[in-house]
């Protein structure tokens, strides 16, 4: 890529994180271009999710810099100002709200109905009024397919139509980039394509993500960049062509045992 | 003398009828005030205990280990008698009850809304967060509702705990339901029947409390209320 920093959306610098004595990731640093979308791709246990979720906040990271959208973020904790705490929590909402993430588990909130699960961000982050809230709501989950089951509570839908709801939650707020954090892997296999194809008419109208996934087809196919990952590092980045190819040892590896 | 005595006589505790259900009325009014105290102060506890301060993390289990440790007997001495004398403050016997009671119980309630908030799935937290919710809106629109619904029967049973303990009041002389059937026990020689007559109307009392929150639970599994992914209503076709 021959892009100067500035083109960027968003820039992982130097992002390490530990649990305890393990290493989840080693010193990462990734970059990606609006509109672009990049798959990451990589043995389990290879820090694949907790990247996606250092991006975010969700885990932080334990040292390193995310910018996105030209604004730098650090994890920030300290031991004794109390206060200082408080601010840094108040500011990462900010950041969260513009960044959609679509998790494995679907994560939906069992206690509200699809439209209230999707609504809900419109009310408290973006400050609508119910009424336009539910409408913008309504709106979200007819793009996926789910007009019929506004008011329905999570318990009564499946889990392709569960995971629906969370890209429809994720999507009316307007995001700048999309993270999907193993999509499809909780699904039953009839309901995976259903999803798949939800993550493909993202990419046809050109919405900026970063997808992890162990649909090694769907990678190769929608990707502009794909990731591979092993023990906490990047290992290569390429389009998918010079992964398919690659000459890498453990890439090749992985691929083999994968693609067979 | 003795042979001319019937053996059981309920017509002394039928006279009495109007002490006794005044009686009741004020147990079950301190045991209800008691238990809406103790669930809100429990709460605020309960984050306190979750919460990143060092300090309130300290003090919510001081609180904690001190108000579940000392027994009711002890404790209402110390709010009714001990406060007078350490502090001045003379409370009038019905509240000292009450807030005997409510810090009771707020211990115990505490710990059970600590573990329902800890019992909500991880995950529903982070996805709140990840669609930009703050920590409040996170705590207010997404755990507290789950881990309420988790919280009910055990918090029903701490009702249940809360009226039976009311008796202890009598200690202090709040003319509670057992205070009022020890004295008419003492004046008509009749303890068998005047006890037995309290125990009956307490235990009216728990069964109504357990109706009334099995009903809540009911009406909350009915709109999809469900902890995670299980359906708490159909366990009981597996165990």
């Amino acid at each position: 890529m021959n892009q100067n920093s500035s083109d960027y959306l968003l820039e992982i610098k130097s992002v390490s994180k530990s649990f305890g004595e393990l290493h989840v990731l080693k010193d990462v640093n990734l970059n990606i271009a609006k509109g672009e979308v990049v798959c990451i791709i990589g043995p389990s246990g290879s820090g694949k999710s907790t990247l996606l979720r250092c991006i975010n906040f969700i885990s932080p990271p334990d040292s390193g810099e995310i910018v996105f959208d030209k604004v730098s973020w650090r994890s920030y904790r300290s031991k004794f100002n109390v206060l200082a705490n408080f601010r840094y929590e108040k500011k990462l909402p900010a950041l969260r709200a513009e960044i959609g993430m679509v998790f494995q588990h679907f994560n939906v909130f069992p206690h509200m109905t699809t439209l209230e699960n999707v609504s809900l961000g419109l009310q408290k982050v973006r400050k609508m009024k119910k009424d336009k809230a539910k409408e913008v709501a309504a709106q979200s989950l007819e793009q996926v397919g789910l007009s019929d089951k506004l008011q329905v509570y999570p318990d009564q839908l499946s889990g392709g139509q569960k995971q629906r709801v969370a890209i429809a939650r994720a999507l009316a707020l307007n995001p700048k980039v999309m993270l999907f954090d193993e999509v499809t892997s909780a699904l039953d296999p009839e309901l995976v394509s259903g999803i798949l194809d939800e993550i493909r008419r993202l990419v046809r109208e050109g919405m900026t993500m970063i997808i992890v996934t162990h649909e090694m087809k769907f990678a190769f196919q929608v990707a502009h960049r794909i990731v591979f990952m092993d023990q906490g590092k990047i290992v290569q980045v390429g389009t998918p062509e010079e992964i398919r190819n690659t000459q890498e040892p453990r890439a090749k590896a992985f691929l083999s045992s994968i693609l067979e | 003398m003795d042979s001319s005595v019937p053996l059981f006589d309920f017509a002394a505790v039928w006279s009495s009828r109007t002490l006794l259900l005044e009686g009741f009325g004020i147990a079950m009014f301190c045991a209800t005030a008691a238990i809406i105290l103790a669930m809100i102060i429990g709460l605020l506890i309960a984050l306190m205990r979750l919460s990143n301060s060092r300090f309130l993390r300290g003090f919510a289990f001081v609180y904690t280990q001190l108000f579940r440790g000392v027994p009711l007997y002890v404790l209402v001495i110390w709010v009714y008698f001990g406060l007078a004398i350490v502090a001045d403050i003379n409370l009038p016997k019905i509240p000292a009850g009450i807030i005997t009671l409510a810090l009771l119980n707020s211990g115990y309630l505490s710990e059970t809304f600590r573990s329902g908030i800890l019992a909500v799935n991880i995950g529903q937290s982070e996805a709140a967060a990840a669609i930009g919710l703050t920590k409040r809106q996170i705590k207010r629109y997404i755990v507290l509702p789950q881990a309420f619904r988790i919280v009910l029967a055990p918090s029903g049973n701490q009702f249940v705990d809360a009226i039976k303990d009311t008796a202890i009041l009598s200690i202090i002389g709040v003319p509670e339901l057992m205070r009022m059937a020890q004295q008419q026990a003492d004046l008509f020689y009749r303890p068998f029947e005047f006890y037995t007559t309290a125990g009956i109307l307490y235990f009216i009392a728990v069964m109504g409390v357990t109706k009334l929150f099995s009903f809540i639970e009911k009406k909350m599994n009915r709109i999809g209320f469900t902890n995670g992914s299980q359906k708490v209503a159909n366990v009981g076709e597996y165990i």
